[in-house]
């Protein structure tokens, strides 16, 4: 790669990380929240590199122009030592742009839900739970939702309307659907999903997003042995019958 | 070794095409307009006839495994760069014992000071090497700095509530397995098999040699996190998770396992120990190695020492790495755990 390429891939480069980190906020498809000041300033870093490099190219209009193919292809003994060539392995930058740009990948939806067999149990978060009380109905985090459905002891959840919002995953059951959240750690490669299934309410399409109002169903099988957990496997997500389903736009955090 | 330096800086200075002037015009506006352009256009007319379900969610991991990992690389070639052009390389001969068995150890404790994953460690690492610092010690720090700094065992302990051994035994058995690979590497490793990358900063401005030597490395780096992020996007869409958890009982075999899902996964090492968590069905000591073989070896990784070092390096440090790992966390694991 000539100085002028390696400075239009990051130009590239960084100004479409700044587009989806600092105009838009595309950018929490893919990361959280709280990663936006690294974006900005590694985006500000790549296209400061390009641009400086842009300009130093186009003020020496001759000399340089033409040496980018001179030695080209010399391979791994070009590499390393003279900064003014990159090895062509650098073009391959230009795919992420081109999806980030052409692509534009939305948030995980109801493909990867469904292929995510992802726990049922959401880890250690029980016990941490504020108290329920009152008749009003109350919005609430899916992945709460599920943590305090598996508390077994408290069953926080028994009599109380809750609100939780999330998309549509069809259910190869007749007499179900799920309202899903995906909830990711640090980029979406580790979103798992978090799914309730939603009882007595017509299955909307998939990724549809929904807020559902309902209630808890507790478990059929109420024997459960003390000091035993019960297994994923056996009894999957948990359940609520919905009283109203109501179709709404996709939050700008689509994730948990 | 020296050979081959040789004939490779021969072959750089003086550079032929100094002095000379070529007669085509400057392009860098025009195509530079013209990229800008199609890019528009194909968002007008491209997007939104892409609405296969599969395409997209590939889209989507591939592009997140980037986004997220840009900011470190950026981080760690910066870091590099700098240590290339204004740290002197007597500093480190001061630093670092003499010995190179001793230095091993040194730099494995040494990556506790760097806050950064696995993406930043790479090219430090490089750095470190091309200043004349021992490449087995250079080889320990960038084994043990992705797993052993603050922000990665608090991020362990914040993931494990009520469990300070996880934390603990990570920290151990990382540190342990990059100050064993990083004197295996002295003892048996030949200078052959690991290419060097050589840092000279001849005449002219040092600041225009330090974004040259960012340019290039964020460039070559950067495509192999490229590389790296097609592969994990694809085996990350394409597998099954549910084939995992019919593995869950089997005491081995789940080590082997969840050590292999990191390998495919190429998480962060500062989120890792949030989707370990998450396999509740199993064991700890599975768990482990899971969280002590993400750091080390991953698919971007490979593909990011592959670049950085050379092929002939990668086929013999990866399965080392990855071996020592397995071993030592199921050790470890069996004994805190």
């Amino acid at each position: 790669m000539s100085r002028m390429s390696q400075s239009l891939v990051l130009t590239l480069l960084g100004g479409v990380v700044l587009w989806i980190s600092a105009l838009t906020t595309s950018y929490l498809n893919y990361v959280k929240p709280g990663f936006r000041p690294f974006l900005l300033a590694a985006g500000a870093v790549v296209l400061a590199l390009g641009i400086t490099g842009l300009v130093q190219e186009w003020r020496r209009p001759y000399a340089g122009a033409h040496a980018g193919h001179v030695r080209e292809g010399t391979g791994e003994h070009a590499e390393g030592h003279d900064h003014s060539r990159a090895p062509k392995v650098g073009w391959l930058l230009c795919l992420p742009v081109f999806a980030i740009a052409l692509i534009a990948p939305p948030a995980l939806g109801a493909f990867a839900a469904r292929t995510e067999d992802g726990p049922a149990r959401p880890p250690a978060t029980a016990g941490s739970y504020v108290p329920l009380s009152g008749e009003k109905i109350i919005p609430m985090a899916v992945g709460e939702f599920i943590g305090r459905a598996w508390d077994f002891r408290e069953r926080t959840l028994t009599g109380r309307k809750v609100r939780l919002t999330g998309f549509v995953v069809r259910s190869k059951r007749k007499d179900r659907w799920y309202v899903t959240r995906m909830q990711m750690s640090c980029c979406a490669a580790d979103a798992i999903a978090l799914k309730v299934a939603v009882l007595g309410a017509a299955p909307p399409p998939d990724d549809t997003w929904v807020e559902v109002t309902g209630a808890w169903v507790p478990p059929r099988s109420r024997e459960i042995p003390n000091g035993t957990v019960p297994h994923e496997t056996t009894t999957g997500p948990p359940e609520m019958t919905a009283v109203q389903v109501t179709e709404i736009p996709q939050p700008s955090e689509p994730y948990e | 070794m020296s050979e081959r330096v040789a004939v490779e800086s021969s072959a750089e200075i003086p550079p032929p095409e100094w002095g000379r002037r070529s007669a085509a015009p400057p392009a860098t506006p025009w195509l530079f307009a013209l990229v800008a352009a199609l890019l528009v256009v194909g968002r007008l007319v491209l997007t939104p006839l892409i609405t296969a379900p599969a395409l997209r969610t590939w889209a989507t991991v591939f592009v997140a495994i980037c986004v997220q990992a840009l900011p470190f690389l950026v981080f760690g070639v910066l870091l590099s760069a700098a240590i290339a052009a204004f740290v002197p390389p007597s500093f480190w001969t001061k630093a670092l014992p003499r010995n190179p068995y001793a230095a091993v150890p040194v730099a494995g404790a040494a990556g506790v000071v760097l806050p950064g994953c696995e993406c930043a460690s790479v090219p430090v690492a490089s750095g470190l090497m091309s200043r004349g610092v021992t490449p087995a010690a250079a080889l320990a720090f960038l084994l043990s700095s992705p797993a052993v700094n603050p922000v990665v065992v608090v991020a362990t302990a914040v993931a494990f509530p009520g469990q300070p051994m996880m934390a603990a035994a990570r920290f151990a058995a990382s540190l342990l397995v990059a100050v064993a690979a990083g004197w295996l590497w002295l003892r048996f490793g030949r200078a052959s098999w690991l290419r060097v990358p050589s840092r000279t900063f001849p005449g002219g401005s040092k600041w225009a040699e330090f974004r040259d030597a960012m340019r290039h490395d964020l460039l070559h780096a950067g495509g192999f996190l490229v590389v790296g992020g097609i592969t994990a996007a694809t085996l990350n869409v394409i597998v099954p998770r549910a084939w995992l958890t019919s593995v869950a009982g089997v005491p081995v075999l789940s080590a082997v396992v969840l050590a292999l899902l990191a390998v495919v996964l190429s998480i962060c090492s500062e989120a890792d120990a949030f989707v370990a968590a998450s396999l509740t069905a199993f064991s700890p000591t599975a768990k482990l190695a899971f969280l002590v073989v993400g750091p080390m070896v991953d698919l971007k990784l490979i593909a990011l020492q592959a670049g950085t070092f050379g092929r002939a390096f990668a086929v013999r440090f990866v399965p080392l790495t990855f071996l020592l790992a397995l071993v030592v966390s199921s050790a470890i694991g069996g004994v805190l755990l």
